[in-house]
């Protein structure tokens, strides 16, 4: 609710603020990434009108959805619904999707099997945790200790722990110095919430389509203001310590597609914060982008339900090929990532 | 799912209260098919029935088979009660918003244990061992928890005191093993009675992860059943509403002698399941 009012009252000056909070960044001609309230006014003031809680708008998608999954197999995919007594739906999450789509060598897409860890992914563990702490109790000790400790608290994160122990003191030691030099300047620019903003944490949202076969799922990394009003009031921000890359900003399109389908409004706005670099990517949700949302992931569902029957993938080396579990005896995939952790170390 | 229409759900006036003689024939059903059922278990062995069971023997029936994992204490585990604990002060104004309030309630129930020794076999001893970073992710679960509850619900609409969690309503049938039903639901309301006699009446709320599935109804009914066999003299809940904070979704059901059947009965189809996956385990 404060979000909101907040915004009634800053509105009118919201696009001069907004320049004065990027000009404030500008440096003598170099960038510098937006902190404490300018980042929060970046974030709060997208310069659209935000939505209006609208019934329709989550039925229309919620049928451009199901006549899209309809045309192909995937409505029977969750399948075997008539017969079992216990339906699995086809769950679809955002790297699923992005693997579906992505014309990638492994196209393992179909799996949620464990990943072979590497220095990114550890980075990115540990840095989600260590936001989580910052947004709950605005401090971070240690990062590595205090990233490790959180950690251990996930059973799903026992692989990544013992690669992170097995690793030689030089490579602890190069993931020890990026999560430093990321926490420290997450702490110094990520803002306070007020928690009157009714801050959320790894919130996980989701929701059924075309009569439970298919699922949509996701866990986002930080949800702020309070749902189920008029006007939409819900930020979804979405944390990366790695490179920027074009699908982050189609995760959080997908995320901002659930949330509307869950919600009577959809979020206001969509973000990815780059860690790294402070950068702050936003989108400020509208009925296109959620157009193009749901298409999207019929795209995804219907070549999930393709790769489920058995149909061949596509054999390209993309940017997922450090997630798949069959990397290590995949040459062109290897040689993709080497290239990556090249560019990462850069 | 909007606040008011959540509250107003669960604030409807409640249908007329089950009679004796329906709430004893469930009893009776339950009491004449269990014996027989569990008498082969191994010496020692008991069932617990809880909703989590019951949903578990309609999805994934299978895991009845695996062999049990030991316990341990996470984040998840702690969550509930955590957050009901913080989401208690907020309405006793003591806080302004669950976020603020899990720290401070997480601190001064360590200390209370410490002080006193109550509640070793809970959370509190726990998370006094942890790490600061690991202490503050079991607070970030709860206060996500508590949060999504109590943006859920429009706390001003309940003239009368809640409960917030409290022990699990519990019934022990009578046979040669063991056989629990355990019911929990995370809030309590006090409705108002409509019918003559003024008898009292309650809706329980049963918070939920996930999506709601196929058995719903009876997966609700099981609370108001659990409530029912546990204390004879108390009325039958009027109302079990469940909430998939997940999807945005809530259900609600009243409850009905035909609703409480088809808990039991499905209670009764749960222990079959439980047993033949046990005896083939020994076999």
């Amino acid at each position: 609710m404060l979000v909101m009012d907040i915004d009634r009252r800053e509105e009118k000056g919201g696009a001069a603020r907004r320049e004065t909070a990027e000009s404030k960044s500008r440096v003598m001609g170099s960038w510098t990434p937006l902190a404490g309230d300018a980042l929060l006014d970046r974030l709060r003031v997208t310069g659209r009108p935000r939505p209006l809680a609208d019934p329709d708008r989550a039925a229309r998608l919620r049928e451009t959805i199901e006549r899209g999954l309809a045309q192909g197999t995937v409505a029977n995919q969750g399948g075997r619904r008539d017969q079992s007594p216990s339906p699995t739906p086809l769950v679809i999450t955002k790297d699923r999707l992005t693997r579906a789509l992505s014309p990638g060598v492994h196209h393992d897409a179909i799996g949620f099997g464990v990943q072979p860890p590497t220095t990114p992914m550890a980075c990115g563990a540990l840095i989600d945790v260590l936001f989580r702490q910052l947004v709950t109790i605005g401090s971070i000790g240690d990062p590595m200790s205090d990233g490790l400790a959180a950690l251990a608290l996930d059973d799903r994160q026992a692989h990544l722990i013992a690669w992170i122990d097995s690793l030689s003191g030089t490579e602890r030691g190069t993931l020890a110095a990026e999560v430093d030099r990321q926490s420290i300047a997450l702490v110094n620019r990520w803002p306070t919430l007020d928690p009157a903003w009714l801050p959320r944490t790894q919130l996980p949202i989701r929701v059924d389509v075309a009569a439970g076969a298919v699922e949509l799922s996701g866990r986002v990394d930080l949800a702020i203001g309070r749902p189920g009003l008029n006007v939409a009031s819900v930020a979804i921000v979405e944390v990366k310590s790695g490179t920027r890359r074009p699908e982050h900003r189609k995760d959080l399109h997908f995320y901002a597609l659930i949330e509307t389908l869950r919600s009577p409004a959809p979020p206001f706005v969509v973000a990815t914060y780059y860690t790294r670099t402070g950068e702050l990517d936003i989108d400020p949700v509208s009925d296109e982008l959620l157009a193009a949302a749901a298409r999207r992931t019929v795209a995804g569902a219907r070549a999930l339900g393709q790769v489920a029957e058995g149909a061949a993938p596509s054999r390209l080396p993309d940017q997922q090929c450090g997630k798949s579990a069959v990397l290590p005896g995949c040459r062109p995939g290897r040689q993709r990532v080497t290239a990556d952790i090249g560019g990462y170390r850069r | 799912m909007r606040a008011h229409e959540l509250t107003a759900a669960i604030l409807a006036p409640p249908l007329a209260p089950i009679g004796h003689g329906d709430r004893q024939l469930v009893r009776h059903n339950l009491t004449n098919a269990i014996p027989a059922m569990v008498e082969n278990l191994p010496l020692g062995d008991q069932v617990v029935v809880t909703l989590a069971m019951l949903r578990q023997v309609a999805r994934d029936p299978a895991a009845l088979s695996r062999p049990e994992e030991p316990f341990a204490w996470k984040p998840a585990f702690v969550r509930r009660s955590l957050g009901l604990s913080a989401m208690d002060a907020c309405i006793n104004h003591r806080f302004s918003s669950p976020t603020e309030a899990v720290g401070p309630i997480a601190d001064q129930a360590v200390s209370e244990w410490s002080r006193t020794g109550w509640r070793t076999f809970h959370w509190e001893p726990w998370i006094a061992a942890l790490h600061p970073a690991a202490r503050s992710a079991v607070m970030a679960e709860a206060a996500t928890w508590a949060t999504t509850l109590w943006s859920s619900i429009d706390w001003h609409r309940f003239d009368s005191p809640l409960g917030l969690g409290g022990p699990d309503d519990q019934w022990v049938c009578t046979a040669a093993r063991t056989v629990r039903l355990k019911g929990r639901s995370e809030l309590q309301v006090p409705l108002e009675a409509t019918h003559g006699g003024g008898a009292e009446s309650t809706a329980l709320v049963s918070v939920a992860a996930g999506i709601p599935r196929t058995g719903w109804e009876t997966e609700l009914g099981f609370l108001a059943l659990v409530a029912s066999l546990r204390s004879p003299s108390r009325p039958v809940p009027s109302r079990v509403v469940g909430l998939w904070p997940d999807a945005g979704q809530y259900r609600s059901v009243d409850i009905t002698s035909g609703v409480l059947t088809a808990a039991g009965d499905r209670v009764i189809a749960c222990i079959g399941a439980v047993v033949d996956a046990r005896m083939s385990m020994v076999v």
